[in-house]
C-alpha cells in the first residue's frame, strides 16, 4: 500500500500517528491486525452480550439462565439466543411463557446442598 | 412464582399499550420448523394460564423497546429500500440503546435502609441495579441502570472481626504517606464512606464506571433530599444480606 493509502486508513488516530507517515503505517498495521482478530471477537462478544441479557431477563422471573436453557434443550425449542435476547426485551409476555414452558419442563434442581455456615463462631456486634 | 412478589417493586412505565400474543405471528424468525409449528400452540392453549397470570401481569408493566410499530406511510416507501420498508428489522439485530432510552431523569430510583446490613452483600447488589446488569435491555457501554440511595450508612454491619481488622487505606502520593485506618476509625470519620468504597470497588472501573458512581447517593441519617424523585424499595435477592443477631 502506498502511503495515500496508509494515511487515509490512519483518520481519526490520534496525535502524530494520523499524520506521519513513519507512525502512521506501524499504527495501521496494528489496526487491521486488531480488525482481524476482532471480527472473530465480535461473534464471541455478541453471543456473550446476548447471554447476560436473557440471564438479566430470565431473573425477573425468578429462574436463573443455566435452568432455563436446560428447560429449553428438554422441550426441543430451538431458538438461538440472539433471538431470545430480543424477545426478552421486546416480547416479554413471549419471554414470560417462555420462562414458563421452561420451568415446567426442568424445576431446577432440587438436590442442590447448600454449603454450610459457620455457625459456631459468635458474630461480634 | 413466588419470586414474583419481590421482584414487583420493579415497576416499568408502560409507554405503549400492551403487546398482545397477535404481535408474536407478525414477525417470527423462522429458525427451525418446530419453533413455527409452536408458537401458535402456545397462543391457543395458554389462554387458561394466560388467564390465571393476568393478574400478576396487571401488577407490574413490562416497558417494551423500540415497539413503535410505525409503518411507512405510502407516499413516503420510494424512500426506503425493500427490507427497511416495514420499520427498522429488530430481529436480525441486536438492539442498542438510542438517546431516549437512557434519558436521567427518567430512570428508577431505589431506595435501601443499610441498617443491619452486611456491607459487601448489600454493596453486591447496589452495583448490580446501578450498572443495570438486572435488566435486559443491558448494554456495556451504556448506562442503562438507576439511581440507589442509601439511608443509615452508619449502621451498615460486618461480620467477624472486621470491625476492629478490616483496614482502610490510603496514599497521598508523597513518600511515606499511606495513611491506614480501621472500619471503626472510619465509620466514626465518614460512614459514607465505607459503603462508596465498597461499591466503587464493584463498579466497573473507567469513564463509564466513574459516571455510574455518581448516581449512587449515600447518606448518614434516615433522611434523604430526594423524596421529588419518589423513590421505591430495593429488591435484594440474597438471603444472607440481614446480620443475624
Amino acid at each position: 500500500m502506498n502511503k495515500k493509502e496508509i494515511l487515509k486508513l490512519a483518520k481519526g488516530f490520534r496525535g502524530r500517528a494520523k499524520n506521519c507517515i513513519r507512525i502512521a503505517r506501524e499504527r495501521v498495521e496494528k489496526a487491521l491486525q486488531y480488525s482481524y482478530r476482532d471480527r472473530r471477537n465480535k461473534k464471541r462478544d455478541m453471543r456473550s452480550l446476548w447471554i447476560q441479557s436473557i440471564n438479566a431477563g430470565t431473573r425477573q422471573h425468578g429462574v436463573n439462565y443455566g435452568n432455563f436453557m436446560h428447560g429449553l434443550m428438554k422441550e426441543n425449542i430451538q431458538l438461538n439466543r440472539k433471538v431470545l435476547s430480543e424477545i426478552s426485551m421486546h416480547e416479554p409476555y413471549s419471554f414470560r411463557a417462555l420462562v414458563d414452558i421452561s420451568r415446567n419442563a426442568f424445576p431446577g434442581n432440587k438436590n442442590v446442598v447448600l454449603p454450610t455456615r459457620k455457625a459456631d463462631v459468635s458474630i461480634n456486634v | 412464582m413466588a419470586l414474583l412478589c419481590a421482584s414487583t417493586s420493579v415497576i416499568f412505565s408502560s409507554s405503549s399499550e400492551r403487546p398482545s400474543f397477535a404481535s408474536l405471528k407478525r414477525t417470527i424468525p423462522s429458525n427451525q420448523s418446530s419453533f413455527l409449528g409452536f408458537f401458535p400452540v402456545v397462543a391457543l392453549s395458554k389462554p387458561s394460564s394466560a388467564r390465571t397470570t393476568t393478574l400478576s401481569f396487571s401488577k407490574r408493566d413490562f416497558r417494551v423497546c423500540c415497539q413503535d410499530l410505525s409503518l411507512v406511510p405510502e407516499n413516503q416507501r420510494w424512500m426506503f429500500e425493500e427490507s427497511e420498508a416495514d420499520g427498522p428489522d429488530i430481529w436480525n439485530n441486536t438492539w442498542y440503546p438510542k438517546a431516549k432510552d437512557h434519558i436521567n431523569t427518567e430512570k428508577t430510583w431505589y431506595i435501601v435502609d443499610a441498617a443491619d446490613k452486611i456491607l459487601g452483600r448489600l454493596a453486591s447488589t447496589i452495583a448490580v441495579h446501578i450498572r443495570g446488569k438486572n435488566l435486559p435491555t443491558y448494554t456495556p457501554s451504556v448506562d442503562m441502570g438507576a439511581f440507589v440511595i442509601v439511608v443509615n450508612a452508619e449502621k451498615v454491619a460486618v461480620s467477624g472481626k472486621k470491625r476492629t481488622q478490616k483496614l482502610y487505606r490510603r496514599h497521598s502520593g508523597r513518600p511515606g504517606g499511606m495513611k491506614v485506618e480501621t472500619f471503626n476509625q472510619l465509620q466514626q470519620r465518614i460512614p459514607e464512606r465505607i459503603i462508596e468504597h465498597a461499591v466503587r470497588g464493584m463498579l466497573p472501573k473507567g469513564r463509564l464506571g466513574r459516571a455510574l458512581f455518581n448516581h449512587l447517593k449515600v447518606y448518614k441519617g434516615a433522611d434523604h433530599p430526594h423524596e421529588a424523585q419518589k423513590p421505591i424499595e430495593l429488591p435484594i435477592r440474597d438471603k444472607r444480606v440481614q446480620k443475624q443477631r
